[in-house]
């Protein structure tokens, strides 16, 4: 028995193939095969969850509509079909994906719980996060990819194994880390925030002497170069033309930039400090860290000194202490006057995506916004004119 | 876990047994530290290797990276449990492993 049925989603037509393909019913099955893909604009895609088996004959049929269609893509094969288009040589002509494999996580421990996901712990050494949208595939593979793309470079981070598939939604797997954020330690230990700045300020080192192609990464500049554009409409003229400036102005670089840097991303095992969620992973000039640095620790507790508290756990006051022993690991120097010229540029930048961040997405009540707005407009007028430059 | 070096002119052998994690992982990278001064070629036998974290992805990387300026790497004797790891991880893709027989 064979059979095909179809579906279409944003533009992609998938055939889902059912049953065996052999000798016997190899042309009846190419004639259904062909007669479900006719039509096709693009490149279809063959779901081969329910195909159990694919003879020589059945290869042959492959082969041709692979003619036909040269972007043609298998996805969902089963280990046992998979073998037979790996021994053919298939699976080096044409895009031929595994099927995930199938994990369930009843009784599993709860680890923790975010906005888009749950993480459960499956065995000893793994993890999965579980992420609760249907159509999280894409989100969860680039994830995968920029932490491998940072391990691989030298920056300590987990290591996430294969994606799954549990029930109806999609996990990644990732290794289990035995550890304490930054943020448990210092909530314990106040006394040590220096300490914890220093190491963090080290892994930062790390993290941007990390030198990347151009285009490897998403680039920061462009991003921040919109939150500039934004601002220009809010902000009277010459702070709005001047701030454009200095932002286009900051050079083009390909320093390795973590991009939610921040306490409870900083993982401490055995004696040994690792990175977590890599998904904002960028490239630019490292002021762009700093600039969501200073937001993480200071900028989101502008009018709220409490905010920072429902963040990472730590006082306004812990947070402050932490930033500036941050910045002055990090550029080794106890220069007052360069260090706020730092901490200046990174508000300036800072406050321009809070600001276009505040107008656009915020779940907050309008009064706060627009104290918050208010607030971001009032800070970027008086530093604008003080600032000559945006980098370092 | 073990750790067994053998210095035959050049070829160093790491023999490794049991767990590779967080916690054995810096006295490997303590021994390669201390044996790969003028090693031309350095083979890790994985045999008996049960498991490995990222920790020790981090020692092979870290080994890969100098003998690719002073000779060649090679993992032999690759379980099918540390092969799936270096498969799911992309490894296979930059260091030169043999599995088991």
């Amino acid at each position: 028995m064979f059979s095909v049925s179809t579906k279409s989603e944003n533009g992609i037509l998938t055939a889902a193939l059912s049953g065996r393909i052999d000798s016997v019913n190899a042309a009846e099955a190419e004639t259904k095969i062909n007669a479900a893909v006719a039509g096709c604009t693009g490149a279809p895609v063959l779901d081969a969850a329910e195909l159990a088996y694919l003879s020589s004959a059945g290869l042959r049929v492959i082969l041709r509509l692979k003619k036909a269609y040269p972007g043609l893509k298998i996805v969902n094969v089963s280990s046992e079909v998979y073998e037979i288009f790996d021994m053919t040589g298939f699976t080096e002509m044409m895009e031929i994906s595994k099927a995930y494999r199938k994990v369930s996580v009843e009784g599993c421990e709860v680890i923790g719980e975010g906005a888009n996901g749950i993480v459960y712990r499956i065995d000893e050494d793994t993890i999965v996060k579980v992420y609760k949208n249907h159509d999280a595939l894409a989100e969860i593979h680039n994830e995968r990819e920029l932490a491998r793309k940072a391990f691989v470079m030298g920056v300590p981070t987990a290591i996430p194994y294969d994606v799954v598939q549990v029930g109806e939604l999609y996990g990644s797997v990732f290794e289990l880390l035995n550890a304490k954020s930054f943020a448990k330690l210092m909530i314990a230990e106040p006394e040590k925030t220096d300490e914890y700045a220093k190491q963090s300020a080290e892994i930062l080192k790390t993290i941007h002497s990390t030198v990347l192609k151009p285009g490897e990464l998403p680039d920061k500049k462009a991003e921040a170069v919109i939150w500039a554009e934004f601002c220009t409409e809010y902000l009277p003229a010459d702070v709005g033309e001047k701030l454009l400036r200095m932002m286009r102005e900051i050079p083009d670089t390909q320093n390795m930039i973590h991009g939610d840097y921040h306490i409870k991303n900083i993982m401490r095992q055995n004696g040994e400090n690792l990175l977590i969620d890599m998904d904002t992973l960028a490239m630019g000039h490292p002021v762009f860290e700093f600039a969501a640095i200073y937001l993480a620790y200071v900028g989101f507790s502008c009018i709220d000194h409490n905010n920072v508290k429902d963040f990472l756990g730590i006082s306004y006051e812990q947070a402050r202490a932490f930033w500036n022993a941050t910045l002055r690991s990090y550029f080794d120097t106890g220069d007052e006057a360069f260090l706020r010229s730092i901490e200046n540029m990174s508000a300036v930048i800072g406050y321009a995506r809070l600001l276009r961040r505040t107008v656009r997405k915020s779940r907050d009540s309008e009064e706060y916004k627009t104290k918050m707005i208010d607030y971001c407009k009032n800070t970027l007028c008086e530093l604008v004119p003080q600032t000559d430059k945006l980098y370092f | 876990m073990d750790i067994h070096v053998k210095n035959e002119n050049g070829e160093v052998t790491v023999t490794l047994a049991g767990r590779l994690d967080t916690t054995t992982a810096p006295a490997l990278d303590k021994t390669i530290a201390e044996e790969l001064g003028g090693a031309k070629t350095l083979i890790f036998d994985l045999k008996d290797l049960a498991y490995t974290s990222s920790a020790g992805l981090r020692c092979f990387l870290k080994a890969q990276k100098t003998m690719n300026r002073q000779g060649s790497m090679k993992l032999t004797n690759v379980s099918q449990t540390i092969m799936e790891i270096l498969e799911i991880t992309g490894f296979t893709d930059f260091l030169a492993v043999d599995t088991q027989e």
